[in-house]
């Protein structure tokens, strides 16, 4: 290391020192995220349970996914709806699409509107009856989402949000049907188990659908769903 | 956690044991942040890459340097290559999806430049494209792999690999969430260390 990086060593900071509180720094954080993600586990197991089922039977109905969220939490939606509907292996390929990924509709919303509607007016467009609103926010208090949670409660979708802190505003929506929040001050650790809450989620309403053997079913309710809707 | 499903309790229980093993590479994790640290300080900007879920991870780490979270931290150049559709399904249309990543490095990266690809399985070819080429560039090169690291932990393709050690795709997306998340924190705390980077100058 000195031979590489010799003017390191031309000053008094101790660079051995510094690695070393980085080192368990990192032991730390894994400490910190396996103790959070049983707390997780211990509060909402039965509820993600809930969740998935429900889920699954707006899926069974022909139901479509929409994820939605800001910064990391938008990284978070488009990998949720990715995962739904392509998820590779012998998993089930299910329709799923992230609100976060048309640059034109986002910027055309925030400049001729507001950033608070780019996803309610996408609900409103696109939301139906049977279909999921999934929601994600480390504050919990993205106007944005608060504004989709209620659009898509108006529209009889399914919502599911998934926040941190205390939940924020999130957790005094009516307009929320499943509310998961990450109780954690670290913004990181919140991410890394709101990612295992969709991911359990995922697994979970596959599980459901399994067991249901509903693939055909899922099919022709669809195909039902969509005529309904272009006759409305 | 008797009293709740098994289900449930099974799929949260897969996830700690990778994330041991995280805590047992913590001496390449911090070797990492500190060539990381050297390249930003150098005038370097991180360029990251990756398929599917990854690719959101790659736009995910862009945000976390540029902008931070914790109040207070620099902002610091990082750029996803998986952002600008026009780009990539240009290039994956004249010249394949193995260049897609490749293509941008050569054009818009620099020496002083971190690479950092990420593959679930450490199969993806243009990741792995991504990353030699970048090394032939003189960047230093970061891959973020999974399950047995696959042809980019094989061929010692980027100077630093680290390896989610699970082969459920779901649970190496997570323990290499917490791995950049660990990266971009540690990188600050090497970069607030007065002397440690000295006598070279941030651009």
């Amino acid at each position: 290391m000195s031979s590489l990086y010799p003017f390191l060593y031309s000053e008094t900071t101790d660079l051995d020192g510094v690695l070393a509180e980085v080192r368990q720094s990192t032991v730390d954080k894994v400490h910190e995220i396996v103790a959070l993600r049983r707390t997780v586990a211990e509060r909402d197991s039965q509820r993600m349970l809930d969740c998935a089922t429900a889920m699954a039977e707006c899926f069974e109905a022909g139901g479509k996914l929409f994820a939605f969220g800001n910064g990391g939490s938008s990284t978070d939606a488009a990998d949720l709806a990715n995962l739904f509907l392509n998820p590779g292996g012998d998993d089930r390929a299910l329709p799923a699409v992230t609100l976060t990924g048309d640059i034109a509709v986002l910027t055309a919303l925030s400049n001729d509107i507001s950033f608070d509607v780019v996803y309610a007016r996408q609900i409103a467009a696109f939301g139906r009856r049977r279909d999921v609103a999934v929601g994600l926010s480390t504050s919990g208090n993205s106007e944005n989402l608060v504004r989709a949670f209620d659009e898509a409660s108006r529209r009889g979708l399914l919502t599911v949000g998934i926040a941190g802190y205390d939940g924020g505003k999130m957790a005094e929506l009516d307009s929320v049907d499943h509310l998961f929040v990450v109780p954690s001050a670290s913004v990181h650790r919140i991410q890394e188990a709101q990612t295992t809450v969709y991911h359990a989620l995922w697994e979970l309403t596959l599980n459901h659908i399994r067991a249901l053997g509903a693939t055909e079913h899922i099919r022709d309710n669809r195909a039902t769903h969509d005529r309904s809707w272009s006759e409305q | 956690m008797q009293d709740h499903p098994t289900t449930v309790v099974d799929l949260f229980e897969r996830r700690e044991a990778p994330l041991h093993r995280l805590a047992d590479d913590a001496g390449a994790i911090a070797d990492t942040c500190h060539a990381m640290a050297l390249r930003f300080h150098r005038g370097g900007t991180l360029r990251v890459f990756g398929n599917g879920a990854a690719s959101t991870d790659a736009q995910h780490v862009s945000v976390e340097f540029v902008h931070p979270v914790i109040v207070g931290k620099r902002a610091l150049p990082a750029v996803s290559l998986t952002a600008d559709v026009a780009t990539m399904t240009g290039i994956a249309y004249t010249t394949g999806l193995d260049e897609v990543f490749a293509h941008q490095l050569r054009q818009l990266g620099a020496a002083p430049d971190i690479a950092l690809g990420i593959s679930v399985d450490g199969r993806c070819g243009n990741v792995l494209r991504g990353l030699t080429v970048a090394r032939e560039l003189g960047m230093l090169t970061v891959a973020l792999v999974g399950g047995d690291g696959g042809s980019i932990a094989a061929t010692s393709a980027a100077d630093h690999v680290l390896v989610a050690q699970s082969d459920d795709p779901r649970v190496v997306k997570e323990v290499h969430v917490t791995t950049y998340h660990i990266l971009w924190e540690l990188v600050h705390v090497i970069f607030e260390q007065p002397g440690v980077l000295t006598p070279e100058v941030v651009a």
